[in-house]
């Protein structure tokens, strides 16, 4: 039954319609065995319908889900044999702890002295042996969603779904348990599929993301794939924090293009297998408020630029400037704080400067 | 409560005139029941509990507590079955219709019961059903349905249906998830809507004068009997032990929703 990593799933253009609203429009994905896969989009993205469509709590309009090639579109969930930690985590208020995570098994039939072992097991993975006879309400937030975990994951299922799991937390604790659901992940070696609106929970959490809007799956790829190389404007501002430079596309050569934004020049790398625009073309490039680098004189950098700083403020690990370029508009930058070159003040003027290859073309998201 | 409003006394003393003006026709029973007279009086020259004594000792009365008893307790088992699994249809399935469908539960609480007894009484003399135990505890049990249907639905509205989700989702089938799960936690309001529908067919005459006679006769039938042929005082004294019957079983009913809202 758990044979290594899990189930494989895949999506075959799935589609929900709720009358004349498509929630989830043509999403084909694939899922491969013990990967952990993140599903990232602001709400009303279609995420959570997607997650509930494979749990089978909703019924897809068109499309298939497919379970190791088989198909699974017309099974109830009861038949699904999936774990699901749901948001809130839906912990039974009338079961104490242990009840709750042997719930799956008595539903399986399971003789007294197995299911006792097995919690026993499944609640010492998620470290709370100790609270097996309290009740879901005596429990603090982080320890209830780690009952839930347990509860999902005590029948061993291949398949682990997780509806925004961490979301009821505070930012403190969902770090601390974004590191025990990875350790947890890699442990027990199965699939996990994960919904979220949260970009740095997706990028720490996992193996791929895929993310949506507007029902559509705009781009999925590992983490670093996505941040560094975001196909469209949207996976750009959705997924960390952008620049966008809009222009014309003035020269093209080997390796990158010259773009005319605003009256100033702009040289942009193009990464390897991304075409080329063609000169005279509209072209809009993605630049991390990272990459940017304030330029002391004699600085060099591949593009460099002028402005006022209209704005700061401190972060603790950085400094956020809002930088005022003439024909630009505004160019976000963000320093290490602890080796800034200067001291931000509003209206000081600055120099910014970045390579060519920290910039990204990005296509405008048609609707 | 800490912390509201205190009422004034204008609003005390209305609330006490309220509640006096409700209870006094209750309370002039006890001291009817406890007269010394032979006749429905208040007592003259001291009180006395014979009266008790014959309802006790009657075999006609304990035979119509009995039988009042047995109905209501059948009807009750009608009522709860049949309205706690209304109740989780319309839930569950939780469309426009299923609006309507709860509306048309509370008809027997909406329409008068006489116009009721009428169609009950047309309706079950070609089945056979008229003077029966059976027939009474079908009409009891029916009209007992739309205490059960709000209880219970009242219960539902604060039932987290991802409770419901997370139980088929790890492969609880639709009547274990209602074992485990749905029941559980609505107890409270099936037991209350039971207390209100044992209490419904523990009191009620109307029905009853039209499809029942002479094998069938409950304690409010035997009560409205008394008072038009003879004005026994010991009709008063079994008011009083309905009276206490009742106050126990919706003290009952406090107590459980007491502990369910506590714990």
């Amino acid at each position: 039954m758990s044979d290594l990593g899990g189930h494989a799933l895949a999506l075959s253009g799935l589609t929900k319609r709720y009358g004349d609203f498509t929630a989830v429009d043509r999403v084909s994905l694939d899922v491969a065995r013990g990967e952990f896969l993140t599903l990232l989009g602001p709400s009303g993205s279609g995420k959570t319908t997607i997650l509930m469509a494979v749990a089978g709590f909703v019924a897809p309009s068109e499309g298939a889900i497919l379970l190791d090639g088989r198909d699974i579109t017309p099974l109830p969930p009861e038949r699904r044999d999936f774990g699901m930690v749901f948001q809130g985590y839906a912990l039974f208020p009338h079961m104490t702890v242990a009840e709750n995570v042997a719930f799956p098994l008595r539903v399986r039939g399971l003789s007294r002295a197995d299911r006792d072992a097995k919690v026993r097991a499944a609640l010492d993975l998620v470290q709370l042996g100790f609270f097996a006879d309290r009740l879901p309400k005596q429990l603090s937030g982080g320890q209830q969603q780690r009952v839930a975990l347990a509860r999902a994951l005590v029948f061993e299922p291949n398949l682990l779904l997780l509806d925004e799991p961490l979301s009821a937390l505070d930012k403190k604790l969902r770090a601390e348990l974004q590191e025990e659901l990875k350790a947890l992940h890699r442990r027990v070696g199965r699939t996990f599929i994960n919904v979220t609106h949260d970009q740095e929970e997706a990028l720490s959490l996992s193996d791929r993301i895929a993310i949506l809007n507007h029902g559509k799956l705009v781009q999925a790829g590992a983490p670093t794939d996505l941040y560094e190389r975001p196909r469209t404007r949207f996976v750009a501002d959705f997924l960390g924090k952008s620049n966008f430079l809009e222009g014309t596309v003035r020269a093209v050569v080997a390796g990158g293009f010259g773009l005319e934004a605003g009256g100033t020049q702009i040289v942009v790398a193009l990464p390897p297998g991304i075409d080329a625009p063609s000169v005279g073309a509209r072209s809009v490039v993605s630049l991390r408020p990272e990459k940017v680098a304030l330029l002391l004189d004699g600085d060099v950098a591949d593009n460099t630029v002028e402005g006022r700083i209209a704005g700061f403020a401190y972060l603790g690990a950085g400094f956020a400037l809002r930088v005022d370029v003439p024909g630009l508009g505004e160019v976000r930058a963000t320093l290490p704080a602890w080796k800034a070159p200067i001291a931000p003040a509003e209206g000081l003027t600055v120099r910014l400067g970045w390579a060519a290859e920290a910039a990204v073309p990005v296509e405008e998201d048609g609707r | 409560m800490d912390g509201a409003y205190r009422p004034g006394p204008f609003g005390r003393g209305l609330a006490w005139v309220t509640a006096l003006y409700l209870v006094l026709p209750i309370l002039i029973v006890v001291p009817v029941a406890l007269t010394d007279q032979r006749f429905l009086s208040l007592p003259q020259d001291g009180i006395s509990f014979r009266h008790f004594q014959t309802v006790l000792g009657s075999a006609e009365w304990l035979g119509s507590i009995w039988q009042s008893f047995t109905i209501a307790l059948a009807a009750t088992v009608l009522s709860v079955v049949a309205g706690t699994l209304c109740a989780i249809g319309c839930w569950r399935i939780s469309r426009r219709a299923t609006d309507l469908v709860r509306v048309l539960m509370l008809l027997p609480l909406i329409i008068p019961s006489i116009v009721y007894a009428i169609g009950l009484y047309r309706y079950f003399g070609p089945l056979g059903l008229l003077d029966r135990f059976l027939g009474v505890v079908i009409a009891h049990g029916v009209t007992g349905i739309p205490y059960v249907v709000i209880t219970v639905s009242t219960a539902l509205a604060a039932f987290d249906p991802r409770l419901e989700q997370a139980a088929r989702g790890m492969g609880a089938s639709l009547s274990q998830t209602l074992r485990w799960v749905i029941l559980p936690r609505i107890a409270p309001g099936i037991f209350s809507g039971a207390i209100f529908a044992f209490i419904h067919s523990w009191d009620e005459l109307v029905m009853v004068l039209f499809i029942a006679s002479r094998d069938v006769f409950t304690l409010p039938r035997r009560i409205w009997d008394g008072i038009n042929e003879n004005l026994d005082p010991a009709m008063a004294a079994v008011a009083v032990l309905l009276i206490l019957f009742t106050l126990l079983l919706l003290l009952a009913d406090r107590a459980l929703r007491r502990r369910t809202e506590g714990g």
